[in-house]
C-alpha cells in the first residue's frame, strides 16, 4: 500500500506490505486455505480466489518484508532507497480475486526450470480488504481496467514434469 | 549510523528468533503429518504462525530472484512481468510449489482505495501480487498428497 497516486509503487511511499512470510522451509508466502477458496473453471478460462480474515503480517514494505526487517542502508552504492527497519505486525487481509478472460495462450515445456503446461493471460479484477490495530483499508469495486497482468495455469513441475 | 546498525542487528535478532519459534513449530507439525497424507486445512485464528497451515509441508521450487541483492533473501518466485501480458509463453514457472501438478494463478493489479485511521480517511495506491495453487503436490514426507494453497 503506497501513499502515491493510483499505479504508483514506490518503495519509499510504501506503508504497508501484508504477506504470511516465508515459511519454514522456504515456499514464498503461501499458505494452506479451505478447498473451496479457490475455484477452477480452467476450459473457460476462469478461477476464483475468496480467503476471510486471513491472519498475515504487515511488514511495512517489500523491503523490510525481503530482509527480514533489516530494512535498507541505501548509501553503499546500490540502487536502492534507504529504508528504515520495521518490525512487523499482525493484521487480517480478505479478498475476492477473479480470473477471466483469455488474452493469450501457451503450451510450455521448459526442461531447464523443470515445468510444463498450459498457460493463459487472462483478465483479472481483486477486492480486499486489511485490519489491524489502528488502521483499516477498503480497496475501490473490482475494476478490470487495474490488470497489469494475470496468469492461469495448469501445470507439472519437478518430479511431475517428466 | 553505528546506532542505526545496532538498531538494525537488534531488529534482526529479534525477527530471526521469532523465525526460529516458528520454524520449530512446523518442524512438530511435520510430524503430525506424518500420521495422515490427508490434508489438513489451516485454521483462520491460528496466529502464532501467521495463519500457516496445518498440513503437510509443501516445498518451494528450486529458481527464483533475489530482489534486493545482496541484502534481501532468494525468494523461491518467479514475479510475472506485465511486459508479457501478450506473451505467455515467455513466463517462467508461476507456481512457489515444486513437486507439483495442478492449477495456478498469479495476479499482478496495481489499484486504489481507502485508509482509515484515527486521524480520518486517506486514499491510497495498492499492488496486489497474489495468486494460487490447487492440486496435488509430493510433500517434504515423501507422499502426494492433495491441498489448496493461497500467495499472499
Amino acid at each position: 500500500m503506497y501513499t502515491g497516486p493510483v499505479g504508483s509503487a514506490n518503495l519509499p511511499e510504501q506503508i504497508h506490505d501484508y504477506n504470511v512470510h516465508i515459511d519454514s522451509n522456504d515456499v514464498f508466502w503461501m499458505v494452506q486455505v479451505e478447498h473451496d477458496a479457490v475455484e477452477v473453471d480452467f476450459d473457460n478460462s476462469k478461477a476464483s480466489l475468496r480467503v476471510r480474515r486471513l491472519p498475515v503480517y504487515d511488514d511495512h514494505d517489500l523491503a523490510n518484508s525481503l530482509t527480514l526487517g533489516l530494512g535498507l542502508p541505501g548509501d553503499l552504492g546500490f540502487p536502492f532507497p534507504q529504508i528504515a527497519p520495521v518490525f512487523p505486525v499482525r493484521a487480517k487481509v480478505s479478498f475476492d480475486v477473479e480470473w477471466t478472460g483469455i488474452l493469450d495462450t501457451a503450451k510450455i515445456e521448459n526442461s531447464m526450470q523443470q515445468f510444463k503446461g498450459t498457460f493463459l493471460s487472462t483478465g483479472a479484477t481483486i477486492k480486499w480488504k486489511a485490519e489491524q490495530d489502528g488502521f483499516t483499508f477498503q480497496s475501490e469495486e473490482p475494476d478490470p481496467s487495474r490488470n497489469l497482468i494475470s496468469v492461469l495455469g495448469r501445470e507439472q513441475n519437478g518430479v511431475f514434469f517428466t | 549510523m553505528f546506532e542505526k546498525d545496532s538498531a538494525s542487528r537488534r531488529c534482526q535478532q529479534k525477527f530471526v528468533s521469532r523465525r526460529n519459534l516458528i520454524r520449530g513449530g512446523a518442524g512438530a507439525v511435520l510430524g503430525a503429518g506424518l500420521l495422515s497424507t490427508k490434508p489438513a486445512y489451516a485454521g483462520h485464528n491460528d496466529d502464532d504462525r501467521g495463519g500457516r497451515s496445518r498440513g503437510p509441508i509443501i516445498k518451494p521450487i528450486p529458481g527464483g530472484v533475489t530482489p534486493f541483492a545482496p541484502f534481501g533473501v532468494f525468494v523461491h518466485h518467479n514475479p510475472l512481468n506485465p511486459a508479457n501480458a501478450l506473451a505467455v509463453a515467455n513466463i517462467s514457472d508461476p507456481s512457489q510449489i515444486t513437486d507439483f501438478d495442478g492449477f495456478v494463478g498469479l495476479t499482478h493489479i496495481r489499484g486504489g482505495g481507502t485508509g482509515t485511521d484515527s486521524s480520518g480517511t486517506t486514499q491510497l495506491a495498492y499492488q496486489a501480487d497474489m495468486g494460487f495453487g490447487q492440486g496435488k503436490f509430493i510433500g517434504t514426507d515423501g507422499f502426494e498428497h492433495r491441498g489448496t494453497f493461497a500467495f499472499v
